[in-house]
């Protein structure tokens, strides 16, 4: 379903990363434009490289960007079927997807303010506690010493 | 297997880019690709992802069905000059991220020196209790089948094939 204020996040990005699984099973990923018509609810891709022309599958759309730094992530993914139309390759979207779960930014949660951080940290320890009741096991202490030490070795 | 033998442009990619964007195979066959950092253990002639016990989708699809890529086509913050995009295609293996081996300390060190803010992170015990989770991890290892190369990321070009060759 098409969404408008995540389809604004991806206009920011001057390429994205399509990807789709060739015949031998391994995925296929290449940079391109991506054009998106609003009435008609479609992503278009002008120009593409010879081996997904033509292709009708499963695919998605990576849009992401960082700082020189890591900070400022955003991430946003797009899953839907790729087919032609009038010689062009076009994608009908299915879900978006985000780094932080949201549908209305493609912030990552530490890119953004401290609700967003403490939203991701309770998330994150839930979702670590059932894997760990899976495991039925805990989880081995990380050696923090010699791990920071480790940070000041030449 | 042993080390790769890659043009040494390729290997600076390997070595020099935060982000690749990494994709697996969902049960419905569907690609679901996100950026991810790499770890590029030469020694081994791997790849190396990694995601969060909280977070283990990526870790269950490359279990489930092990054909997945590593694409390299984001040089922000990597110190190079008009390098090229890499698509690597390759076998995954994946297993908990624990009892600390040496390319895990070579790992998270070079992750903490991109991301100068991290260091204060680590280093607060409350935070690392707070986050546990972001340190415990699975890890994903790419042995690769076939390498693309664009050179100057120029994706309307054919890109060159690369003959993936170990020396033991």
């Amino acid at each position: 379903m098409w969404n408008k204020r995540l389809i604004a996040c991806a206009r920011a990005y001057p390429s994205g990363v399509l990807t789709i699984v060739e015949d031998s099973g391994y995925p296929l990923s290449v940079r391109c434009v991506a054009e998106f018509d609003d009435a008609r609810e479609l992503i278009l891709f002008p120009a593409l490289p010879p081996d997904v022309v033509g292709r009708r599958e499963a695919a998605c759309l990576l849009f992401h960007r960082h700082n020189a730094d890591m900070s400022g992530q955003r991430e946003l993914l797009i899953k839907g079927e790729l087919r032609e139309e009038a010689g062009v390759l076009i994608m009908r979207p299915g879900d978006f997807l985000t780094g932080s779960g949201r549908q209305d930014t493609d912030r990552m949660p530490y890119a953004g303010s401290p609700l967003d951080i403490l939203r991701y940290m309770m998330l994150g320890r839930r979702k670590a506690r059932q894997y760990l009741a899976k495991r039925g096991k805990p989880w081995t202490p990380r050696p923090w010493g010699k791990m920071l030490r480790y940070l000041d070795e030449p | 297997m042993g080390t790769f033998r890659l043009p040494p442009e390729v290997e600076a990619v390997f070595r020099e880019f935060r982000t690749c964007e990494f994709t697996t195979v969902n049960r419905q066959g569907q690609p679901l690709t996100w950026p991810t950092e790499p770890f590029y253990d030469a020694p081994a002639g791997r790849l190396i992802v990694t995601s969060s016990i909280a977070f283990p989708v990526k870790a269950y699809n490359a279990r489930r069905h092990p054909q997945v890529a590593v694409f390299f086509s984001d040089p922000t913050g990597a110190p190079l000059t008009e390098p090229p995009a890499v698509l690597v295609q390759g076998d995954a293996t994946t297993s908990e991220l624990v009892d600390d081996p040496p390319w895990s300390y070579a790992m998270f060190k070079e992750s903490i020196l991109r991301q100068p803010r991290a260091r204060s992170f680590v280093s607060n015990p409350l935070a690392r209790r707070l986050f546990t989770f972001q340190f415990q991890r699975l890890a994903i290892f790419v042995q690769p089948r076939r390498i693309l190369v664009w050179p100057r990321g120029d994706m309307g070009q054919i890109p060159t094939e690369l003959e993936v060759r170990y020396v033991e």
